[in-house]
């Protein structure tokens, strides 16, 4: 009887020790007082806040810019507001190098998983077909119709998106949408600007691309 | 001779001219792919609906070329003649109005069509790729095989062992020495002793190993309400971590993604096509294309009934939180990211190859200080640290080693305050 005591607490105690390896439960704690905040945090359950009669709602209030932050946008999401937004101008003063670097990585982040990274609207995700995308992404150097597009334009699609794309409100603020707009349009002139005026040097060029832009807008 | 060198002739010519045929049939297909890939690939796929419909058939469908034709170069105007077909497409498709191509010429249509016909529908292509998820499943049968090999090699050394008893019994009884009484192991003073040694050691081990181990949630890995495979979206795909994690280049923390985010993507892409089968820790296959309908259910979009999709209708999911830090340390995600300009990886290990997200890391506070005292501050061009002008000095003149740098423990990163305030 008792060997076979001994024998069963062995066995318990074993499965107690291999059961503590599952991964789908987060272990023990040893006194969580200090680990959970009172406080609520990023993410925590707050729906039931209106039952103990406070008042809260996790949007901006309606009408106010943070500070830093570029003005609204006015222009709505429909036919009329994107024909508008051609003539929409980009508020930014133009990036200086820096600015155009982080303009950059913004677009790489962001937007060259579907356009690609030289913005030939052959990124990853399409891959010439083999990818996961089915639809083409616009060819953003290389295809005069979208080598036309002004940058309250390409603002206007990234706000609102287009056809399959989505909006990147949320990913990307107003300033950084401004910045990646800029950065497209860089990328067009440049293109433009080496294929038609070899024999000219950087800055006429420059300023040539300069003149379609504000042409455009 | 000459009649071989006639045959021989008329092989050649008759080659020349097949190859002749089948370049220019190579010819018009590529021309026909180019063409469909410039002007309507944005919108149309041969055998999924994007924007617009899917293509394939869409000659039988029309019926008529002349109003195909009509309604490629200007569809606005077929649609203004009343056209039953144009107009009920129209409406089919939110009013989309689909972009004007009047330079198209005939022969360029017809060979988009072409195109459009010479693509093989993948539903019928797809019993093909069955065969490699044979090859896939065959890692686990070594560990299989060791494990009988182990099971195999203890039993031959038990038989042994109890061999050896037998063989020296017998020899014993033969030179005539009498047999001991057999002790039961359990009376055995050497198995005891043993056995309570090995006890001691493994419980020893295994109690200190869990005190540690409480409040850390190293391994952990919870289900989720989707099956999201980090190493679909960022291996596979080569997403980059901070284009669904932006909050970590921002604010303390690392967002977790909105729907609006996943839906960026799935609004086009609602079936798992890849390569690659997909299997959860148990071994289970996951359906990817059941995943993504699950996604669409929270976010409220239904594709059969409209291809557009309305945010408002979206609610969130509620992802199960993996990395927890507890409430009296402070960390800050854009403080590592954007002016540490440390990788993801390095603390939350190789995500783009997991399927479920689990913690990689200890997240303990050794771990933390261990990193602090050995990492180096990227001190060169970068504009967060300027304020240290004296190392900055220390480093021109030689003072500090610049190839030992500073460290994060240099300027205070394993100060009590630094982390607990």
């Amino acid at each position: 009887m008792k060997k076979l005591a001994i024998i069963s607490v062995f066995t318990l105690t074993g499965v107690l020790v291999m059961s503590c390896g599952d991964n789908s439960k987060p272990g023990l704690d040893y006194m969580p007082d200090m680990k959970q905040s009172r406080a609520y945090e990023t993410y925590d359950d707050h729906s039931n806040l209106s039952s103990k009669g406070v008042t809260f709602n996790n949007r901006p209030v309606s009408g106010t810019v943070s500070r830093g932050e570029e003005l609204p946008y006015h222009l709505n999401n429909d036919s009329t507001g994107y024909a508008q937004s051609a003539g929409y101008a980009n508020p930014l003063p133009r990036l200086n190098d820096t600015e155009m670097v982080e303009a950059e990585r913004l677009y790489l982040i962001n937007c060259a998983i579907c356009h690609g990274t030289t913005l030939n609207g052959n990124g990853p995700l399409y891959n010439d077909g083999k990818g996961p995308y089915a639809a083409k992404p616009a060819m953003l150097v290389g295809d005069a119709k979208y080598e036309a597009l002004s940058e309250g334009t390409l603002y206007h699609v990234m706000t609102y998106g287009k056809n399959l794309m989505g909006s990147y409100a949320s990913q990307l603020n107003r300033k950084q949408r401004w910045m990646v707009a800029q950065y497209i349009k860089s990328k067009q002139g440049s293109a433009e600007s080496s294929d038609a005026a070899a024999g000219t040097d950087s800055t006429a060029s420059a300023a040539v691309a300069g003149s379609t832009m504000t042409t455009a807008q | 001779m000459i009649q071989l060198r006639r045959a021989v002739k008329a092989l050649v010519s008759l080659v020349f001219i097949i190859s002749c045929l089948f370049s220019n049939k190579i010819f018009a297909q590529a021309n026909g792919q180019a063409l469909f890939s410039a002007n309507c690939a944005a919108c149309h796929a041969p055998y999924k609906e994007l924007t617009g419909p899917a293509l394939a058939g869409v000659e039988e469908r029309w019926g008529d070329k002349k109003r195909l034709y009509a309604w490629i170069r200007n569809n606005q105007a077929l649609l203004k003649t009343g056209d039953k077909y144009a107009n009920e497409l129209y409406l089919k498709y939110n009013k989309t109005p689909m972009n004007l191509f009047p330079n198209l010429t005939d022969p360029e249509i017809d060979a988009i069509l072409a195109y459009i016909k010479s693509v093989p529908d993948p539903k019928a292509a797809a019993p093909t790729t069955d065969g490699q998820g044979a090859t896939a499943t065959s890692g686990e049968d070594n560990s299989l095989l060791y494990g009988i090999l182990t099971l195999v090699l203890a039993v031959v050394v038990l038989i042994l062992l109890q061999v050896n008893s037998n063989l020296k019994k017998l020899s014993d009884e033969k030179e005539g020495q009498p047999a001991l009484e057999p002790v039961p192991f359990w009376r055995n003073k050497v198995y005891i002793a043993v056995i309570a040694i090995l006890l001691f050691c493994v419980g020893g081990y295994l109690t200190v190993k869990g005190a540690i181990g409480l409040g850390r949630t190293k391994n952990y890995q919870p289900s989720q309400p989707i099956y999201y495979s980090h190493k679909v979206h960022a291996g596979t795909n080569q997403i980059s971590c901070l284009y669904c994690h932006g909050g970590a280049q921002d604010s303390k923390h690392a967002n977790i993604p909105s729907v609006n985010i996943c839906m960026n993507c799935h609004m086009a892409i609602n079936e798992y096509t890849g390569k690659d089968k997909i299997y959860k820790e148990d071994g289970t296959e996951v359906d990817g294309t059941a995943e993504i309908k699950k996604l669409y259910e929270y976010a409220g979009f239904d594709p059969s009934v409209s291809k557009v999709w309305d945010p408002n209708k979206a609610k969130p999911v509620e992802w199960n939180k993996v990395h927890s830090l507890p409430d009296h340390v402070y960390f800050n995600h854009s403080q590592h990211v954007k002016a540490g300009k440390v990788q993801c990886q390095t603390c939350h290990g190789e995500v783009q190859e997991m399927g479920v997200a689990y913690q990689a890391a200890e997240l303990s506070m050794g771990w933390c200080i261990n990193c602090h005292r050995t990492t180096q501050v990227q001190f060169k061009d970068n504009g967060f640290y300027s304020i240290y002008q004296k190392f900055h000095d220390d480093l021109k003149n030689g003072k500090i080693d610049s190839t030992k740098g500073i460290t994060v423990e240099k300027i205070g990163g394993t100060e009590c305050q630094k982390c607990h305030y």
